[in-house]
């Protein structure tokens, strides 16, 4: 392969993972608007589009395999690469946690706790990622760290909905035998949103080392 | 092993790298051999260095204003497109730009702080110092012992070492004695390719060298044969010093602990761990060359 067309072929690596992140944050705004609405038809979608997603990842780990295998990449390509590698990895994870919520979006029990915003948490969480995404695609370093320090108002705001939910528990009537089920499904459904920012983190984190050499937002 | 008592002359040889060698008026000059160091410990100390090192060929320059510092028992790999002077700054090391007439020396080349090019030392003592292996493996048409024997007999040393000894010693360096061990009467162009440039390898470190020149070894061997190599320099760094000039990149990636990388117009334009030259260079004129965007 030509040395042109190796250039394209990280072009286009670059452009596929961006096709995905697009099709995960839709995929989780779906699974928002099935959670708000009840909608279980829009919510049986989400869930078995999933595969969908998982396709697409084996397709990109497929390609970034070959470009290391083939190409042998170094320097600011390898870092391309080798980021666009984990950050798939992500995206392909927050599918999961997009499934995750519409399974939730079917159940009930959430009326319980009405003053915890889940649709407002997650939209904050998937404009979150978006905002990564954008940084990955501009070669954005700067909004690398605004997005990290984002995703630590995120964490307040889950940890505030967590605490709401267990005061709801110690409050409850213990004989109530819904209430364990419901607590526990809330709270896993705080983490997950929690999970959406901290992988959009992790995406800001391979794209300031892709882009920098940076590792400072690793861990 | 048998006792190889061929009483063959080694003169006339062809290959350049004879030619400094079979002087026998050796001329010790004060280049000493510094403390070791370990791959694995500490600092390494600084075994050749170059400072502001211009070399021409007639009025054309070669190298412009080199400095770089080469630590001992690395393996330093020197990368740059055709033309770069990566070839003639390892022929500088040991002076083999000598023998081109309109070949000129500015500047320092030390080996152990010892300019090389000072008028009180000598080419072939320092050659002894500072071996080297071409490009394509060069065995005399003789005997694979008479291949490894050759350096010894011509310092005038055959007499004052156990030669079959120093033989085994320099095949088994080479990691070569387990296969020859049963031919070593036999010709050294017998041997394939890989064979052959181990013997050389093992023809260059029978004087006991302190740093060993590699100039593209592995270039027209087979991948088999080139992993050996790679995998000898690897322990040959145990021992001694390699400089090794190598376009091909992966093997300068997988093999070398640093990296100097040298652009047109001779100019070295980073020097730095083989790790952070392939993952993060500084100079954007490298990342362009190793990601094959140069030129």
């Amino acid at each position: 392969m030509s040395r042109n067309a190796y250039q394209e072929q990280l072009y286009e690596l670059r452009e596929d993972v961006l096709e995905m992140s697009d099709v995960v944050c839709q995929r989780f705004r779906r699974a928002l608007e099935a959670y708000e609405t009840g909608d279980e038809a829009l919510a049986e979608s989400v869930i078995e589009g999933d595969h969908e997603i998982n396709q697409l990842y084996l397709d990109l780990e497929g390609d970034c395999v070959e470009l290391l295998a083939l190409q042998q990449p170094v320097a600011g390509d390898l870092r391309f690469v080798a980021s666009s590698f984990k950050i798939i990895t992500d995206l392909e994870r927050v599918g999961d946690l997009a499934v995750n919520l519409a399974a939730y979006a079917t159940q009930s029990g959430r009326e319980r706790y009405s003053e915890v915003d889940v649709v407002h948490i997650g939209t904050e969480t998937v404009l979150l990622l978006e905002a990564a995404m954008e940084a990955y695609a501009t070669d954005d370093a700067e909004a690398t760290h605004e997005i990290a320090a984002t995703d630590d108002e995120i964490d307040a705001h889950c940890e505030r909905a967590s605490r709401t939910v267990v005061r709801e528990l110690l409050a409850a009537d213990p004989s109530d035998e819904q209430l364990l089920e419901d607590v526990s499904r809330m709270l896993l459904t705080i983490r997950d949103l929690e999970r959406v920012g901290d992988h959009a983190v992790n995406v800001a984190a391979r794209t300031l080392y892709m882009v920098d050499n940076d590792e400072t937002l690793l861990y | 092993m048998s006792s190889n008592t061929t009483n063959e002359r080694t003169t006339g040889e062809s290959t350049s790298e004879t030619e400094g060698l079979s002087d026998d008026t050796i001329i010790e000059t004060d280049i000493s051999v510094g403390p070791d160091s370990s791959r694995t410990t500490g600092r390494p100390n600084t075994i050749v260095s170059a400072d502001s090192l211009d070399v021409y060929y007639g009025d054309d320059r070669a190298l412009s204003d080199v400095t770089i510092e080469i630590p001992e028992h690395r393996v330093t790999a020197m990368i740059g497109p055709s033309g770069c002077g990566k070839s003639t700054f390892l022929r500088s090391i040991n002076r083999m730009n000598d023998r081109i007439p309109s070949a000129h020396v500015d500047g320092a080349l030390s080996f152990r702080g010892k300019n090389v090019y000072d008028e009180d030392v000598d080419p072939v003592a320092l050659r002894r110092k500072i071996g080297q292996v071409f490009q394509s493996p060069n065995p005399f048409p003789k005997s694979i012992y008479d291949n490894v024997a050759y350096g010894l007999r011509v310092q005038g040393k055959a007499d004052d070492v156990d030669l079959d000894d120093a033989v085994e010693r320099a095949l088994r360096g080479a990691a070569l004695w387990d296969e020859v061990k049963d031919q070593l009467d036999e010709s050294g162009l017998d041997l394939s390719g890989g064979q052959q440039q181990r013997l050389c390898i093992a023809r260059a470190i029978a004087t006991d060298p302190e740093v060993i020149l590699m100039d593209e070894p592995t270039s027209a061997l087979d991948p088999v044969a080139a992993s050996k190599i790679e995998d000898l320099i690897d322990e040959l760094v145990e021992k001694y010093t390699v400089i090794i000039v190598t376009h091909n990149m992966q093997q300068a990636a997988r093999i070398s602990d640093k990296t100097a990388v040298f652009l047109t117009g001779g100019e070295l334009v980073e020097f730095d761990d083989t790790a952070r030259i392939f993952e993060n260079p500084d100079d954007d004129r490298v990342e362009d060359y190793i990601t094959g965007k140069f030129g």
